[in-house]
């Protein structure tokens, strides 16, 4: 199944947004976001499945979250970036 | 023992408190700080506290920040608020808390806004009347710790929202007994204790942040975010939480949010005012007392002041304590406030209630009182 991280700037952010999403009936689950694509270290991200990305990103849309960038996880272990917002 | 002093820190918590920080004590690590259970344990407990504070005082999550108490919590807003040079506009009603902070900022000029305790609209007139061009920020505090005077914040922040200027709200004494609502009365930073009417530990506080108020750390370091930079992050609430969290704290004071909330704010404000209007009653019976109460307690909160003919405030409260009777007598760290109701060289005795103090236990001091004044 393909999965989609949806990078926040904190941990606090991901929490924010997977509550919201939650909320919207969505299921989320946060994590840390690989090294690879937290940039400057320490991120947070939140995953769902490719079935709630759409939905996800247009409840996220509307709520103050600060840029969040999206990626899209690869058979092989690696990340696409999709969606910047 | 009688506790009568739960403006400076409420001793009786809920059950539900101490039992979350001893389970945080054993069981969560720190927010942020790796994928494992205890971290994510902890900081779903940080999470929803931020969310409890955000539903009791109108601003969103990531605005709420802890901090160690509400002094912290005002050091922060007015290192971020005031530079030198800056007139700022004060009530006669402040804490050391804002005093002692703005006196180490160079060259600055402190306007007083005040008038005699329980004259709220004597006060807002000297408000109007200072409120000039020149002052770049305004504090005030919503409850005079030692008169339990609630000052009309509201009209205050009419004032400043209308002129464009900042204003910090110390809600150490209203929090949890008063509604405390940031968005509408827009303020840049409102600070509050955990340990006092909110029931959480003692080294909590929440720091609550406005919208577009510039925000200067006190202190930097690890954050859990953005690891390799060198600079704190520009986000809240990790831009003001360097560092390792309370973590038992926080988990306290999540519950004792719990509780204020399942009680209804206007539910201890009624119970607090019931206690003071029986202990204005009899007070104001003894000869020799004098008692500093609002007319019906129109303005009052469940802090009273009292003072006793002949006889030092401290001794009072020594003999207080002798019968069991745990009160604050002294200054109450508000010399400020003292000066205003021109108690600055006697100072006053506090009594001050919370949600667990009875109407029996106001009789206990009354009685107590009466063989004081009788033997003094």
């Amino acid at each position: 199944m393909t999965y989609y991280l949806i990078t926040c700037r904190s941990l606090t952010y991901a929490q924010r947004a997977e509550r919201i999403l939650g909320r919207a009936g969505i299921t989320a689950q946060i994590l840390r976001s690989p090294k690879s694509i937290s940039g400057d270290g320490c991120g947070y991200a939140v995953r769902v499945s490719e079935r709630w990305l759409s939905a996800a990103m247009k409840t996220l849309k509307q709520e103050k979250l600060g840029s969040i960038r999206v990626y899209q996880t690869l058979s092989d272990g690696s990340y696409n970036e999709v969606e910047q917002i | 023992m009688i506790y009568f002093d739960s403006a400076a820190t409420t001793l009786q918590k809920p059950s539900t408190v101490g039992r979350a920080s001893l389970y945080a004590l054993h069981h969560l690590s720190t927010p942020g700080r790796g994928a494992h259970k205890p971290a994510a344990a902890a900081a779903r407990v940080a999470f929803d506290c931020r969310e409890e504070a955000s539903a009791l005082f109108h601003v969103p999550p990531e605005r709420v920040v802890f901090t160690f108490n509400a002094t912290h919590g005002l050091n922060i807003a007015i290192k971020s608020l005031v530079h030198p040079g800056d007139t700022v506009l004060i009530s006669g009603y402040e804490h050391n808390a804002v005093a002692r902070p703005l006196s180490t900022i160079p060259n600055i000029d402190i306007k007083l806004a005040t008038s005699a305790p329980f004259e709220p609209e004597s006060l807002l007139c000297s408000f109007k009347e200072k409120l000039s061009e020149s002052v770049s920020v305004v504090i005030c505090n919503h409850v005079s710790n030692v008169f339990g005077y609630i000052l009309p914040v509201g009209q205050i922040a009419d004032l400043c929202r209308k002129r464009g200027i900042p204003f910090i709200l110390d809600a150490s004494q209203s929090a949890g007994t008063l509604p405390v609502d940031c968005e509408a009365l827009g303020t840049a930073f409102t600070a509050m204790p955990g340990h006092k009417g909110l029931y959480g530990p003692q080294g909590t506080g929440l720091l609550l942040c406005g919208e577009n108020a510039p925000v200067h750390t006190l202190m930097e370091g690890g954050t859990g975010s953005l690891s390799a930079s060198m600079e704190m992050p520009d986000f809240l609430p990790d831009r003001l939480e360097a560092g390792t969290h309370n973590i038992t704290g926080i988990a306290g004071l999540l519950e004792g949010m719990r509780f204020i909330h399942g009680k209804t704010i206007g539910d201890i404000l009624k119970h607090e005012k019931t206690l003071v209007s029986r202990a204005v009653s009899g007070l104001s019976s003894m000869a020799g007392v004098r008692v500093f109460a609002a007319e019906h307690l129109f303005c009052q909160s469940g802090v009273l002041s009292f003072q006793v003919n002949g006889m030092d405030c401290e001794e009072v409260g020594r003999r207080l304590a002798q019968n069991g009777i745990a009160v604050r007598a002294g200054l109450h760290c508000a010399p400020l406030a003292h000066y205003s109701a021109g108690t600055l060289e006697e100072g006053t005795v506090r009594i001050s209630f919370s949600a667990f103090n009875t109407l029996r236990e106001v009789d206990y001091f009354l009685r107590a009182m009466q063989e004081i004044v009788k033997n003094k």
